[in-house]
């Protein structure tokens, strides 16, 4: 699941470079809340589930968590 | 007359809503619009739960017309708000500064209509996910916290991927922009600027007054680089944050703690030195007070006109 999430990272920053752990934050990222719900939704879609989509995603782990309990 | 699913949706006379403006849009002004048929929205900013019930129970001895609670999640009184919205079962709810889903179920089982602000598509989609009764598309033109997106943009992409109505906000100030919303997808208008020189608006004399006097290139958008940019009138204020903001020399945290207060101290004091006054691209349209009707009949009525002429340039 981690290398999906990175893997929509890289494809969203078009940097296939981009280094991505759990505890990398959007912020981090320079990724605002709008980036994080547009980049939630591509995943989600990827994925075939719905997430409950929450402001306390902050950092890859969170939303890693929340994609995994979906 | 004009009917949309906006005005069918929440039993209004005219698709135009009152922005809910943080120290600005309080009952007076609310009931004031609803009684002139369009939607009045109380904002509840980082105001106490105390003060947001206080308001809405004055709204409801001075209307008997629906009228909203604008909340904005990222008070640290969102919980307690949201709360007093669904036990005083406002009509509508609007929210900004964030993804209210956490608060879907207790405000539908209210009999509340949830219009959530959006900046960008992804927003929207997920509002409607959420059970949203329709969003309020507010493009960068907008005074207060805006986003990327100009309304000219964002409103038809918006319109394109949601199937509940969309109310279009930024920019509009008068009939032809009321007309132009309707022609890019959305079914309603939300006006902030222009209702904030309303007569029943009890906002202080000088930021009315520089309302008025403000032209086309008088507002300034600053605070992007903490991640929540502000539209607002060019003052000794905002020219300083700006200077700031774009020094590196002064920290996050300072530039933070030099914005704070200077909303009220423009909306209650009337500071023009300090204080950081909101507003729309649009000012340069806002001429006049007016009454709460006088402006809605006005956007309403010149609309008509410019929708009844719209076809002129088809051969």
């Amino acid at each position: 699941m981690l290398e999906t999430i990175t893997k929509a990272l890289r494809d969203y920053k078009d940097d296939q470079e981009l280094a991505v752990t759990e505890q990398t934050t959007f912020e981090e990222l320079e990724l605002d809340s709008l980036d994080v719900v547009e980049l939630a939704m591509k995943l989600e879609e990827e994925l075939s589930v719905t997430i409950e989509m929450s402001d306390d995603i902050k950092s890859v782990g969170d939303l890693l968590r929340v994609l995994q309990a979906a | 007359m004009i009917k949309t699913p906006v005005t069918e949706l929440i039993g209004i006379e005219h698709p135009v809503f009152q922005g809910g403006m943080a120290w600005i849009s309080d009952a007076v002004l609310a009931a004031a619009v609803s009684n002139a048929g369009g939607l009045g929205i109380i904002a509840s900013g980082n105001a106490t739960a105390q003060y947001v019930s206080e308001q809405i129970k004055k709204a409801k001895t001075l209307t008997a017309k629906p009228f909203g609670v604008n909340i904005m999640l990222t008070s640290p009184h969102a919980e307690a708000v949201a709360q007093v919205v669904a036990e005083e079962a406002v009509s509508v709810v609007t929210t900004g500064a964030g993804n209210p889903a956490k608060f879907m179920k207790l405000w539908a089982g209210a009999g509340v209509k949830v219009i959530p602000v959006v900046a960008s598509t992804a927003l929207a989609k997920l509002a409607q996910r959420n059970g949203a009764a329709a969003v309020i598309a507010e493009g960068c033109e907008s005074g207060g916290h805006i986003g990327e997106l100009t309304t000219m943009a964002l409103v038809p992409q918006v319109c394109d991927v949601v199937s509940i109505p969309v109310i279009a906000a930024g920019g509009i100030a008068d009939g032809r922009g009321v007309a132009a919303a309707f022609m890019l997808g959305a079914s309603g208008v939300q006006a902030g600027t222009r209702f904030l020189v309303a007569k029943e608006c009890g906002v202080h004399r000088n930021y009315k007054d520089k309302i008025i006097a403000a032209k086309d290139i008088d507002t300034i958008a600053t605070g992007k680089r903490l991640g929540h940019p502000v539209r607002s009138l060019k003052t000794a204020f905002s020219r300083e944050y700006y200077a700031k903001e774009i020094s590196g020399s002064v920290a996050d945290e300072d530039l933070e703690e030099f914005g704070i207060g200077a909303l009220r101290l423009a909306a209650v004091e009337g500071d023009v030195k300090k204080g950081c006054f909101p507003a729309g691209q649009i000012s340069g349209l806002v001429t006049k007070e007016q009454s709460a009707k006088e402006i809605v009949e006005e956007l309403v009525a010149g609309a008509e006109a410019v929708l009844g002429v719209a076809t002129r340039y088809c051969v």
